[in-house]
């Protein structure tokens, strides 16, 4: 069975933008997450899109929510 | 850097050899993109069907440019992409037919789609000035092909069970006439080494190897044990056969052509 996780999806339109989080994918691997961020998001010529599983996203303030919640889940 | 190519001083044999190449390539990218859109709905998850989504729609933009070398050569694009008959369609024989499951798919972006990416790489490094300027861009979007082929072929090939003997089953299915096909040796094929528009029959081969050969092993397929297709087709460039004629109707735009007001 695949087992499937959230990456998050982060882009910056052009040289000197700040980097925004612009929504997520399900992927069972880093090379599917690039390809399927880069398909899924291809409404604009992005200068720069990464991907980053979500687990790997510390919370700073917060002890809920997504990140947090993705991170109790992984343990 | 090879010489530029004068088309004008192409003998007759060079001359069809080159059309018989562009219209193998564009005709298969017209081809893998409606196998990748019959997967937009079906595939296994929402990603992975709007990445089939979008590889159709590169590989029918890919097929677009490709007839549009025929502009050059003098010869009108549009009926070669509207009027012609199944027979007549010269796309590898692996996507004749409509891919059976996933497996099939899978094993299609790695053997047919890289396949189709190594010719075209080596048209792309060789003497005919459009294939320079134009495939280079359409091979970079071919990378997120192979990528997204790469990473499903491993994951079932390493599921083993039904999954890795659907994707050794697709695999056998397709190797051959890929092979004969990618290591064209007949008259036009050669004319076209001769001149300086393809790498000669044997590097082709190696950098079809060198693509795909990891993956084969991994479904237990020795690529050098593979034998081509013997049943070739001078004419088209390809093996024998032709694709159902249902493809060949939505490659044509048949239903709703009609329609369409020029």
């Amino acid at each position: 069975m695949m087992r499937e996780v959230v990456y998050d999806v982060f882009t910056r339109k052009d040289r000197g933008d700040q980097l925004v989080h612009i929504g997520y994918i399900d992927a069972f691997d880093d090379e599917t997450a690039r390809v399927y961020a880069w398909k899924t998001y291809d409404e604009e010529k992005w200068f720069e899109m990464c991907v980053v599983e979500r687990t790997a996203i510390i919370p700073v303030n917060r002890d809920e929510g997504v990140f947090a919640n993705a991170r109790r889940a992984d343990v | 850097m090879t010489e530029p190519l004068n088309v004008d001083a192409l003998d007759e044999t060079s001359r069809v050899a080159l059309e018989r190449l562009i219209l193998t390539l564009a005709d298969s990218k017209r081809l893998m993109g409606i196998r990748y859109s019959d997967w937009t709905i079906g595939a296994p998850s929402i990603e992975t069907g709007i990445a089939a989504s979008s590889m159709a729609q590169d590989e029918w933009g890919h097929a677009r440019l490709l007839y549009s070398m025929f502009k050059g050569l003098g010869k009108d694009p549009v009926p070669m992409e509207h009027d012609r008959q199944a027979s007549e369609y010269a796309s590898v024989a692996a996507l004749d037919e409509e891919m059976a499951d996933w497996a099939a798919v899978v094993a299609a972006m790695v053997l047919v789609d890289g396949g189709i990416s190594s010719v075209l790489r080596s048209f792309a490094g060789g003497a005919f000035e459009p294939a320079r300027t134009r495939v280079w861009k359409m091979l970079a979007e071919e990378e997120f092909h192979a990528s997204l082929g790469a990473a499903w072929y491993k994951r079932l090939a390493a599921a083993g069970g039904e999954a890795k003997g659907l994707l050794t089953a697709a695999t056998h299915s397709m190797l051959p006439t890929m092979v004969a096909w990618v290591g064209a040796d007949d008259a036009g094929s050669r004319a076209l080494v001769d001149a300086g528009v393809l790498e000669d029959r044997e590097l082709r081969l190696a950098a079809f190897a060198d693509r795909v050969g990891e993956f084969t092993k991994l479904v237990d397929v020795d690529l050098d044990s593979v034998g081509a297709s013997a049943d070739w087709d001078e004419i088209r460039g390809r093996t024998t056969g032709q694709p159902n004629d249902e493809a060949i109707e939505r490659a044509r735009g048949d239903r709703n052509r009609a329609l369409f007001v020029e």
